[in-house]
This record gives structure tokens, sequence and C-alpha cells, in this order.
């Protein structure tokens, strides 16, 4: 007798990798309800290093919301020159 | 003025973003006289969001002149279109997007195509991100500092540099980036995947290049 193997094949590093736009889109890792997927990270020490370094990544991104950069103060003067030519602008009495 | 490209008006925005962008003590009052014309407290909005709308120029544009200028064009444009805004949204969200849709119509001009990422501003070969199949001890060390971060970000190609920062950094869902961009969000999804992968990439790089010169240092 011949027993059939139902479980599927296990997936491959580039199937796994291949997912990871839309599994990072629906929310990262604790996002993952598919077994195939849970079951590759669970036995792929490079793909859950992978997966941990791309949410790190998305995470320390946050970050960068903070401005680090300020325009320089002729921009602010362009501006004021440019609202002086505004119907609508009443300037103000001090300068910036 | 109406420019082809601009959405002015509110778009529904994801609960996130207020949390992200939560009012600043004095805009909605700075708001409401600014509407009026009242250049005192369009001075005000100015100093408070200089910085944020500078930064993401100069993050999309990657030269400090043309950041510039676009700050600039940004706090013009605000003047003329502040009256429409209704509060909806967090107040820097939508100069935030007026920002990014006047830099897009700015690139566009320049002849960027933005239609298809993939085909026009995609990267080389050289700068696309390796697959990483296989290799081992290929995980961060977890201390990235903001500085190498914002390099690492700089030095990416600009396709990938767009969508990293309107996602990761601004907030934007794939949806609204893939409008803006005038995208499918498939491809705005995998465009931010590679940017990733290529940030890691540069990371590990600029880890790597750390850890030679201190045990240099140490010699």
């Amino acid at each position: 007798m011949i027993l059939k193997n139902s479980s599927p094949a296990p997936m491959s590093c580039a199937e796994f990798q291949e997912q990871l736009p839309d599994l990072f889109a629906a929310g990262g890792r604790s996002s993952i309800d598919d077994p195939s997927l849970s079951q590759h990270l669970e036995t792929c020490e490079n793909c859950t290093a992978l997966v941990r370094d791309l949410q790190y990544i998305a995470d320390q991104a946050k970050q960068l919301l903070q401005p680090t950069h300020e325009p320089s103060d002729s921009v602010w003067k362009k501006i004021q020159e440019g609202l002086a030519s505004e119907p609508s602008y009443a300037a103000e009495p001090n300068e910036k | 003025m109406e420019v082809q490209g601009l959405q002015m008006t509110e778009t529904k925005t994801a609960p996130g973003l207020f949390k992200r962008n939560p009012p600043i003590a004095g805009e909605a009052e700075a708001i409401e006289r600014a509407k009026a014309g009242d250049a005192e407290a369009f001075s005000k909005l100015y100093a408070l969001h200089k910085r944020r709308v500078y930064t993401l120029c100069l993050r999309m544009l990657g030269n400090v002149s043309e950041a510039e200028d676009m700050t600039q064009e940004a706090f013009l444009h605000l003047f003329r279109k502040i009256g429409s805004f209704r509060g909806e949204s967090a107040f820097s969200t939508w100069l935030h997007r007026l920002t990014v849709n006047l830099v897009l119509m700015h690139l566009r001009k320049k002849g960027l195509q933005l239609v298809s990422l993939e085909e026009t501003i995609n990267p080389s070969e050289e700068d696309s991100p390796k697959r990483d199949f296989g290799s081992r001890d290929t995980q961060l060390a977890g201390s990235v500092d903001r500085v190498a971060l914002e390099r690492a970000v700089a030095s990416l190609p600009p396709g990938y540099r767009m969508v990293f920062v309107l996602h990761d950094v601004e907030g934007f869902e794939h949806n609204e980036i893939a409008v803006m961009l005038e995208c499918s969000t498939g491809n705005s999804k995998s465009q931010l995947h590679k940017a990733r992968l290529k940030l890691r990439e540069l990371l590990r790089q600029s880890e790597s290049t750390a850890q030679t010169d201190l045990k240099e240092a140490a010699l």
C-alpha cells in the first residue's frame, strides 16, 4: 500500500519572501494567519531575521517624523514677498 | 488657482494620523485667524510647521535648493487654500498632503513620469536590494541611530525613497500613495518592500564599517 503524503511541501525562502510585501501591508508578523508562512518562520532563521529587521526599520522610520532640517531665513522672506501680492493679505507690522 | 493633480479638498484620514499628528497648542486659533488673512497668524503657522514641511520636501527631492523652493510654494499655496481646511483631519496631515502633491507635480513638470514607478525610476541592478536566501549572521544589531537611518534613506534610489518617506515616515496608506503616484497599490507595496530591503543592506554596511573602525581604533 502506498501512503499518500497529504501535507503540502514546505515553503521555500523565495516563496516566503514573495509574500512579504502583502504581509507587511497587512500589519507585519503579528498578522500572519497562514500556517505555511508561520511554519516557515519557525524553521528558518534567515527569514526570521529578515522579518525582524524589516519590522525594526519600519518602526525606526517613525522617529524620522520629527524634523531635523530647517529652511534658511530667505525662504520666509520670499514667502512674505509672495504674500504681499495676495489681495487678501493683511501685512503684519513687525518683521518675523 | 486650480492646479492639475492637486487635491485641495480634505479626504478621510486614517485614525492613526491624528495620533501621529496631534494638535499643537495655539494652532487652531492661528488657523482661524489666518483664514481671515491675518499675517501674524500665518507667520505663526509657518514657524510651527516650517521644519516638517521643509524636511519632507528635502527627503522627497534630495536637494536643498529645490526643497526650499517647494517649501516656499507650499506655504504660498497654503495661504490661498487655508479657507478650505475644515478640521476633519489634523492640520499637519492636510498641509503635508498639499506639500506632497506640489512636490509630485514639480517632479512631473521636470519630466519624471511617476505613472509607473517600476518602469521610470526603478533603480539599476546595482542599486536593487539583494535577495536574501540562505545567508547567515544577517541580522541588524538593533541599535540603528537616527543619523545612520537618515543617511541611508537619503541614499535610496528616488522611487524607493519616495514610497518609504510617504508610507513609513509620513504615515500615508498604500491606497493614498497609489493615488498620489498614479500607480497600483501593489506597486506601492512592492516599492516599499524593496526600499526596506535596500535600507537593511545599507544599514548593515554602515554597522560593518563602524565595527571595523572601532577595531582599528583599538589597535
